[in-house]
C-alpha cells in the first residue's frame, strides 16, 4: 500500500474556479518525487491540498490507507506529512534556535526536542553556527536551510517541499538539493515542487507531470528528463541538457 | 503643577490605555480583526459593573473577577459565529472594520435602550480620596485602576512569554502560515486571543467605570482614541501599544495643565497627521502587511 | 507515453499577457432589456423633477413627503459619493462627516455673514468641501487598509473637536440661520429641488467616473493596488482625486441640509451614524455600482421610515442599522445591485455600468 494516495482530487481557492480538475497518483514510502509542469497547472495547489491547508471538492486524499480529507494542517502534521511551502515560513523576529524549537511546537517531550534540535543542527551545521541570529536577517539559502531543518523536528513521514530552489543562485540551489538528498538517507519521503524542472527531476527517484490540474504523465525522472517530447510539452523548449552530477 | 506630578499621573492613566490597546493590538497582530466595536464591549463591562455595583455593592475591582470572564466567552463567541463566513475574503480587513462597526452600532443601541442616556459612574469610597507621596498628589482610583492594569500587562506578558499558548500566539502574529505549518491550530488559537482581547476590554471596562462617567454613546470617542494610538504605535505591536499609550497620557496631562483640558484631544490627533505625513506605518510598526 | 504527439504549432499557444489582463478588470456584461439604459435614466430624472408637482393632488401630508423626498436625494447624493472613493477604489473612509460639515457651515456662514442664499452658493460649499478633501486626502491616503480607516476616523474627531470649540461659528451651541419666508405646507420644495440637483450631479459623476479610464484605474487600485502601480498607475493622485471628488456632492448636501434646519450643530454633521449610514447604504446598494448607493440610500430611508412609525425615534433605529449592516456584511457583501449582476440577473433598468 502507498504511503500517500490521491484519488480524482478537485480544488481550487476561495469561491474561484478549480485548480486542481482530478488528480490521481500515488507517493510511496520511500521514494523521492518531483512534480513538474507548466505555470498554472496545479502544482503548489496539490501540496496544499495534501498538507490541508485546502479542502478538496471532491475525491480523496489517503494517508496509509486512512481518509484524510479536510484535515487541518496541525492535525496532517502530527500524522506525519510536513509542508514546507515556497513563501518566507519563518517567524522573522524569532532567532534561528527559536524557529526551529517553533518546528517542535507538537512535541510534548521537552527532552525530545532537546535531541531533535541537536540532530537538526548537526544536519545543518551553518545553522549552529547562526543559533541566536533574527531569522528575518538570515540569507535566502539560509532561510531555506532553516525552514527545512525545522521539518526535521517532528521526524515526519513525508516532506512536501514547495519550490526549494525559488530565489536562490544557483550554487545555493545545489547545496539545498544536497540537503534535500540528505533526507532520502534519513528515511524521509520526499515530495519536491520544482519550477527549475531540469534540477528538480535530477536529484529524485520519480517525476510527476502535471498540466492544467491533473497528471499527464510519470515516470522515473531521468526517463523524463531524457524523454525530448515531454521536454518540449511541458517543460520549455528553452532548457538545455544538463550534465548529470 | 510640577512635573513629577504630571509624569506620574500620566503614567498611570497611561497604564489603562495601555491595557486597552493591548487588547485591541492583540486582536489585529493574530486575527487581522480591526475591532471598531472594541470601546463598546468596555462599555458593556463598564454597565455590568454600575449594576454588581448598584445591586450588589460589588467594588468594582472585585468585579473584574466576573467581567474578564464573562467578556472572555462572549469573546469566543462573536468570534466563532461572526468570523470565519468573511475568512477567506479578498479584504478582509476592510471586512472586519464594517463588521465591528455594524457590532458597535448594535451594542451602543441596545446598551441605550436598556441604561437610556443618562451618565453613570460608579462611586466605591476611593474614588473621592488620594495619597500624597511627598510633593505629589495621587488620586487613589487612579492609583488602584493603574495597579490592576499594570498586574494584568504583566500578567499578558507572561502569558504571550512562557506559556505554549502564549508562544502560539506569537507565532501566529508574527506569520499566521508559519505558525500553521508547525502544528498550530490557528482558528483555535485565534478564538483564545480574540477571548483574550475582550477579557482585556472587560477589565478595562471595570476599571474605567470609577474613573470616568460614561453613557452609551461614549465609545466613540474612546475607540478614536484607542485605534489612533495604535496606528501611531505600529498596528500588530503590543510594545508600540503600550509605549504609545504612556506617551500619549503624559503628553496629555502636559497639555492638559498648560491649555486646558479640551487641546488635549485635537493635539493628540494632530500629532497622529503629522506622524502619519512623516512616518505611516507608526513609530514601530512594519510596512503594513495586509 | 500514452497519448499521441502531433507537431505542436506554436501559433495556437495563446500567449497571455499575465499582467494587462490581471490589471484592467473586465467591465461587467451589459444587460439587455425592455428600458435601455438611457431611457432609464432619462425616466429617473424626469421623475425626480416632476415628484413634486404629481405629488400635490397625491399625497395629504405634502410637506411630510417632501421632506422625506429631500432627504431621500440628500442620502442617494452622500452614498454616491462615499462610494467614488469606498466603493470604486475600496478605501473605506468613516471621516466623510467632515465634508458634510464644511458644507453645511460654509454656506450657513455665507448666509448668515454676507447674506447669499445656499440655494446660490451651493457650487462653493461643494467646492470648500473638495478643497478639505484634497488636503485632508494628501495626508490620510498616505496610509493603507485599516490604518486609512482610522486616519478618517481621527480626522473626523479631529474637526469635530475644532467645530465644538470655535466660537465664530457657535461652537457646540451652533448657528442660527434665517428662516425661508415660504408657506409651510410649499417651504420643501425648494429644498427638494437644491437636493435634486445634488442628487443628479452626484449620481452623473459617479455614472461618468465608472465609465472612464480613471475609473478603471480605480477599480484596479481597489482589485490589487501593487499591480496597479507596477502597470504605470499614479496611484497617489488617483486616490487622492477620487478623495477630493468624493467630498462634493457631500458639502452640497450639506449646505442644503444645514439651510433645512435653519440650526447648525457641529453633532448633527459629525455623528457618526452619518458615517454608518453613507457606508451602509453603499454596501447594502451594492458597493462599486453606480446604482448601488441609490438603490440603498432609498432602502435604507424607507427602512427608518418605517422602524421610527414603528417603534418611535429610539435607539431602536441604530440597532437596526448596524445589524442591517452585519447582515449584509456576512450574506450580501455584494450588495442588492452586485448580487443580482453576479448571478445574471440584473435588469437594465438598474445597470448604470
Amino acid at each position: 500500500m502507498a504511503l500517500l494516495e490521491i484519488e480524482d482530487v478537485v480544488a481550487g481557492y476561495g469561491a474561484g474556479p478549480d485548480i486542481l480538475t482530478g488528480v490521481t497518483l500515488s507517493i510511496d514510502e520511500g521514494t523521492s518525487y518531483c512534480i513538474v509542469g507548466p505555470n498554472g497547472a496545479g502544482k503548489s495547489t496539490l501540496l496544499r491540498t495534501i498538507a490541508g491547508i485546502l479542502k478538496p471538492r471532491a475525491g480523496e486524499v489517503r494517508l496509509d490507507g486512512t481518509r484524510m480529507n479536510g484535515s487541518r494542517p496541525d492535525q496532517m502534521l502530527a500524522a506525519g506529512v510536513c509542508f514546507v511551502p515556497q513563501d518566507a515560513s519563518l517567524f522573522p523576529t524569532m532567532t534561528v534556535r527559536e524557529n526551529l524549537v517553533m518546528g517542535g511546537y507538537l512535541l510534548g517531550d521537552r527532552v525530545l526536542k532537546r535531541q531533535r534540535l541537536e540532530m537538526v543542527f548537526e544536519t545543518f551545521p551553518a545553522l549552529a553556527d547562526r543559533k541566536s541570529q533574527n531569522a528575518g536577517t538570515l540569507s535566502g539559502g539560509e532561510q531555506q536551510m532553516v525552514t527545512l531543518g525545522r521539518s526535521l523536528m517532528v521526524e515526519p513521514k513525508v516532506v512536501m517541499i514547495d519550490e526549494p530552489s525559488l530565489g536562490l543562485a544557483p550554487m545555493i540551489a545545489d547545496q539545498i538539493f544536497e540537503k534535500i538528498g540528505g533526507f532520502r538517507e534519513l528515511g524521509i519521503t520526499v515530495v519536491l515542487v520544482e519550477q527549475n524542472a531540469v534540477k528538480g527531476l535530477e536529484s529524485v527517484d520519480w517525476g510527476f507531470v502535471l498540466d492544467l490540474g491533473s497528471k499527464e504523465f510519470e515516470g522515473p525522472a531521468d526517463g523524463i528528463l531524457a524523454d525530448p517530447r515531454i521536454r518540449e510539452l511541458y517543460l520549455g523548449k528553452q532548457l538545455a541538457p544538463r550534465e548529470r552530477r | 503643577m510640577n512635573w513629577v506630578q504630571l509624569l506620574v499621573l500620566g503614567l498611570l492613566l497611561g497604564s489603562v490605555y495601555a491595557m486597552m490597546a493591548s487588547g485591541l493590538t492583540l486582536l489585529f497582530g493574530v486575527m487581522r480583526v480591526v475591532n471598531l466595536a472594541h470601546a463598546a464591549f468596555i462599555l458593556i463591562a463598564s454597565y455590568i459593573t454600575y449594576l454588581l455595583f448598584e445591586n450588589l455593592t460589588l467594588d468594582p475591582i472585585v468585579s473584574l473577577v466576573i467581567t474578564m470572564p464573562l467578556m472572555f466567552g462572549l469573546g469566543v463567541i462573536i468570534y466563532l459565529v461572526l468570523f470565519p463566513r468573511i475568512e477567506g475574503s479578498a479584504r478582509y480587513v476592510e471586512m472586519t472594520v464594517l463588521l465591528t462597526f455594524g457590532l458597535a452600532l448594535v451594542v451602543e443601541g441596545l446598551l441605550t435602550f436598556v441604561f437610556t442616556g443618562t451618565f453613570r459612574s460608579v462611586r466605591p469610597a476611593y474614588v473621592s480620596t488620594s495619597i500624597h507621596v511627598g510633593d505629589i498628589f495621587i488620586p487613589s482610583n487612579q492609583l488602584y485602576a493603574s495597579a490592576v492594569s499594570f498586574a494584568l500587562l504583566i500578567g499578558l506578558w507572561v502569558l504571550l512569554r512562557f506559556t505554549k499558548t502564549g508562544t502560539a500566539i506569537r507565532a501566529t502574529m508574527q506569520n499566521r502560515g508559519a505558525a500553521q505549518i508547525v502544528g498550530v491550530n490557528v482558528r483555535r488559537i485565534s478564538a483564545f486571543a480574540f477571548g483574550t482581547g475582550m477579557a482585556l476590554a472587560g477589565a478595562a471596562g471595570s476599571l474605567l467605570s470609577f474613573l470616568f462617567p460614561f453613557f452609551p454613546g461614549k465609545h466613540w470617542q474612546w475607540i478614536a482614541l484607542l485605534l489612533s494610538l495604535i496606528v501611531l504605535g505600529g498596528m500588530g505591536s503590543i510594545k508600540g501599544a503600550v509605549i504609545g499609550a504612556l506617551l500619549l497620557a503624559i503628553a496629555s496631562a502636559v497639555v492638559t495643565d498648560t491649555f486646558g483640558p479640551t487641546w488635549s484631544p485635537i493635539t493628540f490627533y494632530l500629532t497622529l497627521f503629522l506622524i502619519l505625513l512623516v512616518r505611516p506605518q507608526g513609530l514601530f510598526g512594519a510596512k503594513l502587511r495586509l | 507515453m500514452t497519448h499521441e504527439t502531433e507537431k505542436l504549432d506554436t501559433t495556437d499557444i495563446p500567449v497571455v499577457d499575465q499582467v494587462d489582463a490581471d490589471v484592467v478588470p473586465q467591465r461587467p456584461d451589459r444587460a439587455e432589456g425592455v428600458i435601455s439604459r438611457r431611457v432609464a435614466l432619462g425616466l429617473v430624472v424626469a421623475l425626480i423633477l416632476l415628484f413634486p408637482v404629481i405629488a400635490i393632488p397625491v399625497f395629504s401630508s405634502y410637506a411630510y413627503v417632501m421632506q422625506i423626498g429631500m432627504l431621500t436625494l440628500m442620502w442617494i447624493s452622500m452614498s454616491s459619493s462615499w462610494n467614488i472613493i469606498g466603493g470604486f477604489a475600496g478605501y473605506i473612509s468613516l471621516g466623510h462627516g467632515v465634508f458634510y460639515a464644511i458644507g453645511g457651515y460654509s454656506a450657513g456662514l455665507a448666509l448668515a455673514h454676507w447674506g447669499i442664499s445656499p440655494f446660490l452658493f451651493l457650487p462653493v460649499a461643494g467646492l470648500a468641501a473638495m478643497a478639505v478633501g484634497l488636503l485632508a486626502g494628501l495626508i490620510t491616503l498616505r496610509t493603507r487598509g485599516p490604518a486609512f480607516i482610522v486616519a478618517t476616523i481621527a480626522m473626523l474627531f479631529l474637526f469635530l473637536l475644532w467645530f465644538d470649540n470655535w466660537e465664530f461659528i457657535g461652537a457646540s451651541s451652533g448657528l442660527d440661520l434665517p428662516l425661508v419666508d415660504i408657506p409651510v405646507r410649499w417651504l420643501k420644495v425648494p429644498f427638494y429641488y437644491a437636493m435634486a440637483l445634488s442628487a443628479i450631479g452626484a449620481v452623473y459623476l459617479s455614472y461618468r467616473i465608472a465609465h472612464s479610464k480613471f475609473g478603471l484605474g480605480l477599480r484596479a487600485i481597489s482589485e490589487d493596488e501593487t499591480k496597479a502601480e507596477v502597470a504605470g498607475i499614479n496611484t497617489r493622485w488617483y486616490k487622492v482625486i477620487a478623495f477630493s471628488l468624493s467630498a462634493y456632492f457631500i458639502g452640497t448636501a450639506g449646505a442644503v441640509y444645514g439651510y433645512s434646519l435653519t440650526h447648525l450643530r457641529p453633532l448633527t454633521f459629525f455623528a457618526i451614524a452619518v458615517a454608518a449610514r453613507m457606508v451602509l447604504m453603499s454596501i447594502i446598494g451594492g458597493r462599486g455600482t453606480v446604482a448601488g448607493p441609490v438603490v440603498g440610500a432609498i432602502l435604507i430611508v424607507g427602512v427608518n421610515e418605517f422602524s421610527v412609525r414603528q417603534f418611535g425615534q429610539t435607539e431602536l433605529n441604530i440597532v437596526v442599522t448596524g445589524a442591517i449592516l452585519v447582515a449584509a456584511l456576512l450574506f450580501f457583501p455584494q450588495g442588492i445591485v452586485g448580487s443580482l449582476r453576479k448571478s445574471g440577473r440584473l435588469p437594465a433598468f438598474l445597470d448604470w455600468d
